[in-house]
């Protein structure tokens, strides 16, 4: 009996490869094999009538977290959202969420590719490899992609890195944490513990120094995995841990852990510090007078930026960087903490004026941040 | 019987109407989800090269699974020691330099099997020894795992080759690229030959009929061989085992040192074929995943393979509808979870029906 089952599942599982077999095979004799026929792609409901003036076909896949992360993958889609909207008759958008890492993530933008996108835009350095590959078997595609830094690019290349100096940004906030504690100790939140985000730590910590000497920190990071960026218990956990030991002010770089984090913080009335998007504004109505700024880090700018120049026929490869100058990172000012901020505004702009002139030299790593106060003392 | 024959085909079916009314739940028309979902899984060279690749690592893992089972063991812990295989694996797949490919590659994999099977080595012999429950232990072994090999990818191995601009972009965790001679040839060539043509970018490998081998090993050293009779006597009763002379301590560390060695391979599709590098971004879950193959597949070597295939197959097509029928990540989730669930479901009703059915008649008879 249970012998016949067996025969019955390798039946089965027979048949479903026999016809995939021959699925591949039939195609291979009808066009050559890489190339699909787009009507097979395109679903039938979704396909728009062709009308003469031909859309461009943009795409987007987030990073870990996805959509409603309140952080980095909400500011990548405010950004498409935003040029959807600006653009609505020349371009069509669509967005696509890995489900698990490696191979899942080059198979979406490949899918991407090979459905006649013209601009491809991958969320977060965990596209980096993916991207380079993908990038390299269709030179008519173009490609974007945030925090990644793919090696060799020139201005005729088809993939444009999109690269913040997250250090500076954080750097200021760490100023108004030192200038706004006043038990001078200051917690740092963050989420995968990788050279990325100890690029936020590194700014932060020694933003805060800068300002006030006397300020002490703890700081933490919630995992070592992808998923680290979408833990807001724990993120709750390590920032209820540090206003314990006394800190009054917790900068976060968790994505959508960071939810925990400010909520932490709130129901203590102590402060949280955003990241990524302007979090007073995405926070809950009793939480937002708890939020002291955020570190904006505008990917929505350089999705937006990358594909307008699509649109305007400009698009560019090599390496587009996002810093202090040019408003690609700094602090949000927003009508909530217009009042709470008005005191050490004039300082913070000072030290902005200094970090573009290149007089403060922000640190970016653990060596660099050790340098950096080494020479303060 | 004939029903006993199709239930695996009726399940299917079943679960592709329960996962139709999801899908009018959320808005979406089930024929054009499902139609795009077969036509993109069953219609394209490139979707049949990926579900090749995807199933590989679930044939290892229910395997793993599956042989500690047939001892009485529940392996939870496969997740931990398909990555200590894997960074193993990695190890002597950059440490090695020099040696040729037939010498280096099969190095590498054997590096990975002692990987998997060290790391099911200590709550093996915590079991045996001292009679810790291996749920309890595995799982807390997967959570040493994760971590040591976070910390031996991000501040041991880490490749500090990688030269981003000072305070640009980040270096990439992972550890140094896998020399070219230990990577697993795709099985391309092969498949030519039968006359269908996978295109380049899917990464179907020679694992994947090593591990239909050893699918069939298995079954052969579970119900041929000596010691697969004490390993099944053992599961089914310990006790009368015990009193028949077979030694069940010994037996169950074996069991379970083996489903580990195995379990060692898990990773080594992805690391090998696909990566060249292990990141921080490793492939996770396919040892809770290899759980449900190794349940689905009741365990039988055919079955375990069969439902690889459809795990793959599900996955595939979760590709496919999200970036052409337009239906979200977490509706998809869900949308395997319930399919997959009225799998099994479907199947034992089925099969239970038939078999009664089939008791009536010999009754009768």
């Amino acid at each position: 009996m249970s012998s016949l089952k067996r025969a019955a599942i390798v039946l089965l599982a027979m048949t479903l490869l026999v016809s995939m077999a021959a699925g591949c095979a039939r195609k291979a004799e009808e066009a050559k094999p890489a190339e699909q026929k787009p009507a097979e792609q395109a679903p039938p409901a979704q396909a728009p009538k062709p009308e003469p003036p031909k859309k461009l076909k943009v795409g987007l896949v987030f990073d870990v977290g996805g959509r409603g992360d309140k952080s980095f993958n909400d500011m990548a889609y405010a950004g498409l959202e935003k040029a959807e909207k600006e653009f609505a008759d020349k371009i069509e958008t669509k967005y696509l969420e890995p489900s698990a890492g490696g191979e899942n993530r080059e198979q979406l933008l490949r899918l991407l590719a090979e459905d006649k996108y013209d601009l491809i835009l991958g969320i977060g350095f965990l596209f980096t490899d993916h991207v380079a590959k993908v990038a390299g078997e269709y030179p008519n595609v173009k490609f974007g992609l945030v925090d990644g830094f793919i090696a060799d690019l020139k201005a005729d290349s088809n993939v444009r890195c999109l690269l913040f100096q997250e250090q500076e940004g954080s750097f200021l906030v760490g100023a108004a944490a030192a200038l706004k504690t006043k038990t001078n100790k200051i917690g740092f939140v963050g989420g995968m513990k990788i050279p990325l985000i100890e690029k936020f730590e590194a700014g932060y910590l020694a933003g805060a120094k800068y300002a006030n000497p006397k300020v002490t920190w703890k700081s933490e990071y919630i995992g070592t995995t992808g998923d680290a960026f979408k833990d807001p218990v724990r993120g709750q956990e390590l920032t209820n841990a540090q206003l314990n030991w006394g800190a009054d002010v917790v900068y976060h770089a968790s994505g959508a852990s960071g939810i925990g984090v400010i909520e932490a913080a709130a129901s203590k009335k102590k402060f949280a510090i955003g990241v990524d998007a302007d979090q007073t504004l995405t926070a809950k109505p009793e939480q937002q007078p708890y939020v002291l700024t955020s570190m904006l880090k505008r990917v929505d700018v350089a999705v937006y930026d990358t594909i307008s120049l699509l649109v305007n026929g400009k698009f560019e490869g090599g390496y587009k960087i996002f810093g202090l100058a040019d408003d690609g990172v700094g602090y949000a000012v927003n009508d909530i903490n217009k009042e709470l901020i008005k005191d050490i505004e004039p300082k913070l702009e000072e030290i902005k004026k200094k970090i573009i002139a290149g007089e403060i030299k922000v640190p970016f790593d653990k060596p660099t941040l050790d340098e950096f106060l080494k020479n303060l003392k | 019987m004939i029903l006993e024959a199709t239930s695996p085909l009726i399940a299917v079916v079943f679960s592709v109407l329960v996962g139709s009314l999801l899908m009018v739940l959320v808005g979406k028309s089930p024929v054009q989800v499902f139609g795009v979902m077969f036509r993109f899984c069953l219609g394209r060279a490139d979707s049949f090269g990926t579900i090749l690749f995807k199933a590989t690592p679930l044939i290892f893992s229910g395997l793993a699974v599956g042989l500690a089972l047939r001892a009485g063991i529940l392996n939870i812990g496969v997740e931990g020691q398909y990555l200590t295989g894997a960074i193993l694996a990695a190890w002597v797949g950059f440490g090695v330099k020099g040696l040729p490919g037939f010498v280096h590659l099969p190095l590498a994999v054997a590096a990975g099997m002692v990987g998997g099977a060290l790391w099911s080595l200590v709550p093996a012999l915590l079991k045996v020894r001292r009679g810790a429950h291996e749920v309890i232990s595995t799982i807390m072994m997967n959570y040493i795992a994760q971590h040591l090999v976070h910390y031996l990818i991000a501040d041991v191995f880490m490749d500090k080759m990688q030269m981003p601009i000072p305070g640009l972009g980040s270096a990439r965790v992972r550890t140094p690229l896998i020399a070219k001679t230990a990577m697993i040839p795709k099985v391309h060539g092969l498949l030519a030959l039968l006359g269908i043509a996978l295109p380049k970018h899917t990464y179907a490998n020679w694992l994947l009929p090593f591990g239909v081998a050893l699918a069939v090993a298995t079954y052969y050293l579970v119900w041929k061989t000596p010691f697969g009779y004490e390993v099944r006597s053992v599961g089914h009763n310990p006790g009368a085992a015990e009193a028949s002379g077979i030694r069940v301590a010994e037996t169950r560390l074996k069991a379970f040192v083996l489903s580990g060695t195995i379990a060692g391979l898990v990773g080594l599709s992805d690391l090998l074929c696909y990566f060249g590098y292990m990141d921080v971004d490793f492939p996770k879950g396919y040892g809770f995943t290899g759980v449900a193959v190794a349940l689905l597949g009741r365990n039988s070597a055919a079955g375990i393979v069969a439902a690889a295939f459809l795990f793959a197959f599900l996955d595939r097509g979760a590709e496919g509808i999200q970036a052409l029928a337009s239906v979200p990540m977490d509706v998809i989730v869900i949308l395997q979870g319930v399919m997959i669930l009225s799998i099994v479901v479907a199947a034992e009703v089925v099969g239970r029906y038939a078999r009664n059915l089939q008791r009536k008649e010999a009754a009768r008879g």
